[in-house]
């Protein structure tokens, strides 16, 4: 595994794009919190613009922060990484030279479990620094106080990284896929979702691949406006995170696998 | 030793025939050529024996199944060199050094062969044609494989690229490797080469070494005043075939045992006199368009 993913980084580590998008990441997660402050007359439900920086609703607010930046900056990073070695023929080249095809795809998938567990890493002390920096009287037990965050964070990174590699193998053209990834998760499965709720009823119309990731950390008014609804009418909407996490393990099981077919079957 | 043997390979792209039942064994230390012309399943051949494509029937061996993972002993260039244009030359070569399972990270040797060793630090995408196309030899000899292979190593190079890619081909044959190398370019398979396989359309149409394939005729030029007369008396002769009339001298092949004076003589018998007349071994261009100008039976 470490072969492998010293391999991954002596590719990437002078790339311009991947550079670009891990400093933008890097430096965006922390910066949105800032963006709470900028609203003057805040949601009658928020006390105070506090939430955003203070234990334990920072892991809320900064975990959905991060879970748009996530799906844009990192997802977009995963797909380049394995676009831009088709166009490269670097991965052709790889296979050429001696690696396996479970070789190869082991690697990108080592990188996506890796880029996961880092993303996570930094979100757990990014949110750390800045509650204990805001939040009055904090102590360790208020800190992590926080309903699970960081594994819902990883799974989250799991289930959007997961996806766009699947889109990355199938596509692998570099503009496409980027196209077809932020499509499917803005546009085109939302409007699923809607077509579902109006011809087949609202069950299981939270069970779009992308519906569940996102529900792992969700805006967290949403929460509210779930409890709302799902008190006067018959409609979800969010899944409880047990359920989204047990949704979004399946259905990256079910990319990983697409992935791996596609790339052990097809010419290269 | 056997280094890799081809048995009845297949491959379809859709209803197009790439491979036809094609089946080939190198042996080691050959220096093979396979030539096709364009389309004719070459870089389709290498790319399934090198693991990037997939046959519809068929199978190869290489090193009779002797190691675990026989990539790793086989160094190859197809069709373009592929290397990350952001990283230099030395990143690059310490990449393939990483696949290839490589303690040693002195690329000194390699660089000097192909002498990039002045451009070692620069980036892959400054590189011309030619020094691509060197720097992707270099990487094909890191890890000091058994089998090399090349896909029409000067494909787009300038006269002088090319001069530069065939000096160091020949050097790296010079090391004892077993050598495949598909090209359309006659010439350089012939300059190169101690095997040839020749294809067409995926079927497998001649081969063995160069001299066996090259030995059975020899080509005959003559000239004459009257290039009619001649004509009949070369179409009466024993042993004279593919008589063709090309300007103003007629070529044709001969078997190698025919005494080109006794022809003379027996000419200026029937009254013709030669006004040119060269013997000489039969070229591999010309061979292989007499095979592959052939319609193939299938």
């Amino acid at each position: 595994m470490i072969k492998l993913l010293k391999l991954e980084f002596s590719k990437f580590r002078k790339s311009t794009v991947v550079i670009l998008l891990s400093t933008m990441f890097i430096v965006f997660l922390p910066f949105s919190l800032s963006v709470g402050k900028l609203f003057k007359d805040l949601p009658p439900m928020l006390p105070s613009e506090e939430v955003f920086v203070r234990f334990s609703t920072i892991w809320e607010y900064l975990g959905y922060a991060g879970n748009w930046m996530v799906f844009f900056f990192i997802g977009v990073l995963i797909i380049y990484t394995i676009t831009l070695e088709v166009s490269y023929k670097t991965l052709r080249q790889s296979i050429i030279i001696g690696m396996t095809r479970n070789q190869y795809f082991l690697s990108k998938l080592y990188l996506i479990l890796t880029i996961s567990v880092i993303v996570t890493l930094y979100y757990t002390v990014i949110a750390l620094i800045i509650g204990f920096i805001n939040t009055p009287d904090a102590d360790m037990a208020m800190a992590f106080s926080n309903e699970w965050a960081i594994p819902r964070f990883f799974l989250m990174s799991i289930g959007y990284l997961s996806f766009a590699m699947m889109i990355a193998y199938l596509v692998r053209n570099s503009g496409l896929a980027v196209f077809l990834y932020l499509s499917i998760v803005l546009l085109i499965e939302p409007l699923a979702r809607l077509g579902h709720v109006k011809f087949l009823g609202a069950k299981f119309q939270n069970y779009y691949p992308m519906n569940c990731t996102e529900d792992l950390m969700p805006l967290p008014l949403l929460k509210i406006a779930d409890y709302v609804k799902s008190s006067d009418f018959d409609l979800v909407v969010l899944l409880s995170y047990k359920t989204a996490a047990i949704a979004t393990i399946i259905w990256s099981a079910i990319f990983i696998g697409i992935s791996y077919y596609n790339f052990t079957k097809r010419d290269l | 030793m056997e280094v890799l043997r081809i048995k009845n390979l297949s491959k379809n792209y859709g209803s197009i025939k790439a491979l036809n039942n094609l089946s080939l064994v190198v042996n080691s230390g050959e220096i093979m050529g396979i030539l096709g012309p364009n389309g004719s399943g070459k870089t389709t051949t290498l790319g399934i024996i090198l693991g990037i494509l997939k046959a519809n029937s068929g199978q190869f061996t290489w090193f009779n199944n002797k190691y675990e993972n026989h990539r790793l002993r086989i160094g190859s260039i197809l069709e373009t060199p592929n290397f990350f244009p952001y990283l230099n030359a030395d990143e690059n070569l310490d990449i393939v050094r990483q696949i290839k399972g490589v303690s040693d990270k002195n690329y000194d040797d390699v660089l000097e062969l192909v002498k990039l060793k002045g451009r070692r630090k620069s980036q892959f995408r400054t590189f011309s044609l030619g020094m691509k196309q060197r720097l992707a030899i270099a990487a094909t000899l890191i890890g000091d494989p058994d089998v090399v292979i090349f896909d029409e190593p000067t494909n787009g190079l300038d006269p002088e690229g090319i001069a530069e890619v065939r000096r160091t081909l020949q050097n790296v044959a010079s090391r004892g490797k077993t050598v495949i190398m598909a090209s359309h370019i006659l010439d350089e398979v012939e300059k190169i080469c101690s095997h040839v396989t020749i294809i067409k359309r995926g079927k497998l149409m001649a081969s063995g070494n160069v001299g066996s394939i090259l030995s059975t005729d020899l080509t005959l030029e003559l000239g004459s005043t009257d290039l009619m007369q001649l004509k009949g008396f070369l179409a009466a002769q024993q042993g004279i075939t593919n008589i063709n009339m090309i300007g103003a001298i007629i070529e044709c092949n001969a078997k190698e045992d025919i005494n080109v004076a006794d022809l003379n003589r027996a000419a200026f018998a029937q009254n013709i006199s030669l006004t040119h007349l060269v013997a000489r071994k039969t070229r591999l261009e010309e061979e292989f368009l007499k095979i592959t100008g052939k319609p193939s039976k299938n």
